[in-house]
């Protein structure tokens, strides 16, 4: 019986972390080499939105789970970009703050190295097993 | 839509910025130039930028994400500073001598501003590096 914390569901659950945050970032180095582009809009991905959306997807064409093991499909959706608040108009054109940005792409940074430093352990603590269980 | 494109993104910066301090510099550089080829004193330059795709057609989100492309040169048409120096040679015969629209506080204020957007763009490349030499990891152990 498949358990919620299984390897199989946390490594499918930290891959879509990676790859959102993977996403994100090229999004935020976009913002940041236009930071001086007149009319330029600024964007995002939310993280969480993103997240769940990665988690709970299951479109009308993934594949039928009519048992509760049964392994689920990874539809592989997108997640939306939008745009996202920022302090408004200056001189004709959007102003964003290089502060702000700045702290979005590490904000970012630490939620990919620790996804990905999660996804390393778990493949130690898999490793370990099958090392000991060899035996 | 891989890290390539955040590379290509984030040089695409570091280029109009590099360029924008060359232009920078030549405005600088040209502060008190009375005289040019094309006639009058020397004309305050800037760069207009605009975003660009990235170009990545098999990908739905890669023409969401923008680079930054340099457009053009362009003049600046504010009018020319007039000071009083009949002495000069490029004085008119009411001895008024017009100097270049360049305004040093404004180029100085602008050279800041190319700094740290460039250090801005240096640090989302280092990031980028960071992210790769932590997924190169996974396959190491």
């Amino acid at each position: 019986m498949p358990d919620k914390l299984s390897l199989r569901n946390m490594s499918s659950a930290l891959e879509s972390a990676i790859s959102i945050a993977q996403q994100r970032h090229n999004i935020i180095s976009s913002n940041i080499s236009n930071l001086e582009t007149p009319g330029y809009k600024a964007k995002d991905i939310d993280f969480k939105t993103a997240m769940a959306q990665a988690l709970g997807s299951e479109s009308t064409t993934a594949l039928a789970r009519t048992n509760a093991g049964h392994i689920g499909q990874n539809t592989g959706s997108e997640p939306e970009i939008e745009p996202f608040e920022e302090d408004g108009e200056w001189n004709g054109f959007n102003w964003m703050s290089i502060d702000k940005v700045m702290n979005k792409m590490t904000e970012n940074n630490l939620i990919y190295r620790t996804a990905t430093e999660t996804l390393l352990r778990k493949i130690a603590i898999m490793k370990e097993v099958i090392r000991e269980g060899g035996r | 839509m891989n890290f390539l494109d955040s590379l290509k993104i984030s040089a695409s910066g570091l280029f109009a910025q590099r360029k924008r301090m060359d232009v920078i510099a030549g405005n600088l550089s040209n502060i008190e130039t009375t005289r040019t080829e094309k006639g009058g004193p020397y004309r305050r330059k800037m760069i207009s930028v605009v975003a660009e795709p990235i170009d990545d057609f098999g990908d739905m989100l890669g023409s969401q994400i923008e680079g930054v492309r340099v457009d053009s040169v362009v003049e600046d048409n504010t009018p020319f500073k007039i000071v009083h120096n009949p002495g000069h040679p490029d004085a008119d015969k009411d001895g008024n001598l017009q100097k270049p629209n360049v305004d040093l506080v404004v180029e100085m204020t602008n050279m800041l501003m190319a700094r740290n957007v460039y250090a801005a763009n240096v640090q989302a490349l280092k990031s980028t590096r960071q992210m790769v030499m932590k997924a190169l990891e996974i396959g190491k152990t």
